[in-house]
């Protein structure tokens, strides 16, 4: 009797309990989902974040940052509050550094005749990476020339532009920013889908750096960007650099690559949502141990109540091997048709999440094939004691019974 | 055909050993037709059970075709079950979840057979029984001696060399009870060696040879004339 025949009965007998089976299939139909869902949605969280970082990090740019400014509090001693010129002509004198620019953040308020508003300042070079960030989509965006002559003029976010003008168009308006009028020149795309969009807001304002520096003295310049020449070594032209600038501030830790704390926030990114992804899954998993032990009731019961069909077969010439294949493939039939449909099911839970969402979500296929090969094992784990149990019937008491 | 020598069968119970077979000597020739009669409680079921080797002697010999049964694996004998002997319950013992023909095509299932010849064996079979336009029916369906003609068909299936009858018709009527009888004995006529358990003497007539028995002990032989 061939194996494909053995699947031929399993599924007619299962087919004759149609509530039973499907009841039964649930429970490992229900852990299998879960796991593949909470997989999906946690290799999407997380691949959303990294993606996320890893746009702030630009090949060709070194971001370089005095470190304290990073930690809050008040200034320490030895703590650098601005980078300054002779820092920028340090950075400068390196080999395979193209460019040195620099970016102050703050925050101030900006306003028309009519409204307020907060706004985060940026301002820099106009080709740098942050700039680029953000898609112009009414005017333009301001040029070297404009930063070289110190010209009055600004960029909004959509946002931004929206709160100070509504519908109006605000190309050519005027805006007032620390007393000084700003010629508004283009206006850019809020990037609202960016994760760090989240905790900066997205009312922006940005200008040339040497206008911000009329405006502001006192800010400090906050980053350093240098931009390499292509083909040059950034991580270790990032480590040199950071180096020099310690040695000329005289604290070896008064700078360092930015783009190295961005890494850090990655890796503990990637620890945190891989220790949920497990936590969750092993719950998921014993949801699944649990959806078994159905099973292996089920089938308990499944043998109790056609003992006297077991009789009945070995009286007809079953071996008790083939007796416990029968019930072992009854018990394998159940769990992988509701392996294969609780990853129907996770990865249909997980596309809706990131329908509803925005955050994308990554079906994992190492992680499906092994829950199928998981739930079959199951059904033989589960399947094998009540199989065991049918096999080793008295095929007389069998007959017997009723 | 079989013999058996000497043949007991002790259970325990509890601290007690009950003996149901003390010392069966009985041999069957291929061919015949022997019915075994004995009140209830006689031990008669229990020799159906060690000829259809369903069981094993406490002690004594059962030879199956010129072979020591005790000497074969447990594989062996499903095996032997499954080639050599078909078997007749009072109760029919129709798998409930199949319909007729599955059911007689079950034998040879775990006997191997393909799929197409198994259908077209098993319709053959009903067709013998008269069965041909019940092929289809699911037991529920069928009435006590269709039943019953379902389950010899079943017994056929393999070609079986013996075939055991458990009262195959003390569940029926005495009509139905006779065409079954009718059946059994064409089927006799036809070469196959029948071995039958009953308490109704019509029944016993119709054999060639009647062993009575009595508190696992034969105690009686009659030849038919």
């Amino acid at each position: 009797m061939n194996v494909l025949e053995m699947f031929r009965m399993a599924f007619s007998s299962l087919l004759t309990n149609k509530l039973r089976s499907f009841l039964t299939m649930l429970g490992i139909l229900i852990g299998v989902a879960s796991i593949i869902a909470i997989v999906a949605i946690g290799n999407g969280g997380k691949a959303a974040v990294l993606g996320a970082i890893a746009n702030q990090n630009l090949q060709d740019t070194i971001e370089i940052i005095p470190s304290e400014l990073v930690a809050p509090g008040l200034p320490q001693p030895g703590q650098v509050l601005s980078i300054d010129d002779e820092d920028f002509s340090i950075a400068q004198s390196f080999q395979g550094v193209s460019q040195v620019n620099y970016t102050i953040y703050g925050t101030s308020t900006v306003s028309t005749s009519s409204r307020t508003a907060n706004v985060s300042i940026e301002a820099g070079p106009s080709d740098l990476d942050d700039l680029a960030r953000f898609t112009v989509i009414e005017g333009h965006m301001f040029q070297t020339p404009d930063v070289i002559a110190h010209r009055k003029v600004a960029v909004l976010s959509t946002s931004l532009a929206a709160k100070l003008f509504g519908n109006g168009n605000p190309i050519g308006a005027t805006v007032m920013v620390q007393g000084t009028p700003l010629q508004v020149i283009g206006v850019a795309q809020s990037q609202e889908a960016n994760l760090f969009s989240l905790f900066l807001g997205s009312d922006y304002l940005y200008m040339p750096a040497t206008t911000c520096r009329d405006l502001y003295p006192n800010w400090g310049i906050s980053e350093m960007d240098v931009q390499i020449e292509p083909g040059a070594n950034r991580d270790q032209l990032a480590k040199r650099i950071v180096t020099a600038l310690n040695i000329h501030a005289g604290n070896a830790g008064a700078f360092e690559d930015s783009s190295g704390f961005l890494a850090g926030i990655a890796g503990t990114v990637q620890k945190v949502t891989t220790i949920l992804t497990i936590v969750i899954g092993a719950i998921a998993g014993i949801a699944l141990l649990v959806g078994g032990v159905g099973v292996m009731n089920i089938m308990l019961v499944s043998v109790t109540e056609r003992t006297q069909e077991i009789g009945i077969r070995m009286s007809l010439g079953a071996t008790r091997g083939a007796i416990l294949l029968q019930f072992l493939i009854e018990s394998m039939t159940i769990t992988t048709i509701g392996g294969l449909a609780g990853i129907l099911l996770g990865s249909g839970v997980g596309v809706a999440v990131s329908v509803v969402t925005g955050v994308p979500t990554y079906v994992s296929w190492p992680i499906s094939v092994l829950s199928f090969l998981f739930s079959a094992v199951i059904g033989v784990i589960c399947g094998l004691y009540p199989a065991n149990k049918a096999a080793r019937l008295d095929p007389i008491d069998a007959l017997r019974y009723e | 055909m079989i013999e058996l020598r000497q043949v007991v069968k002790r259970y325990a119970n509890g601290a007690d050993t009950l003996t149901v077979l003390k010392g069966i000597d009985l041999r069957i020739e291929d061919g015949e037709f022997v019915s075994i009669m004995g009140p209830s409680g006689s031990g008669k079921s229990t020799l159906m059970h060690i000829m259809g080797l369903l069981d094993a002697p406490s002690s004594g010999t059962y030879v199956f075709d010129g072979q020591d049964t005790s000497a074969l694996s447990k594989p062996q004998l499903a095996r032997m079950r499954n080639q050599s002997i078909g078997f007749v319950f009072q109760n029919f013992h129709l798998l409930p979840r199949m319909n007729a023909v599955r059911n007689v095509e079950l034998p040879m299932l775990y006997g191997g057979i393909g799929r197409g010849e198994r259908r077209s064996r098993a319709l053959e079979l009903l067709g013998q029984v008269g069965l041909h336009e019940r092929a289809f029916h699911w037991p529920s369906a069928l009435s006590g001696g269709q039943k019953q003609r379902v389950a010899i068909a079943r017994a056929l299936a393999n070609n079986p060399r013996l075939i055991l009858a458990d009262e195959p018709t003390g569940a029926l009527d005495q009509k139905t009870g006779r065409e079954i009888m009718e059946l059994l004995q064409r089927l006799n006529a036809a070469g196959t060696t029948i071995a039958i358990i009953t308490h109704d003497p019509n029944v016993a007539a119709v054999a060639n040879r009647t062993i009575h028995i009595v508190d696992g002990v034969i105690v009686d032989e009659v030849h038919a004339p």
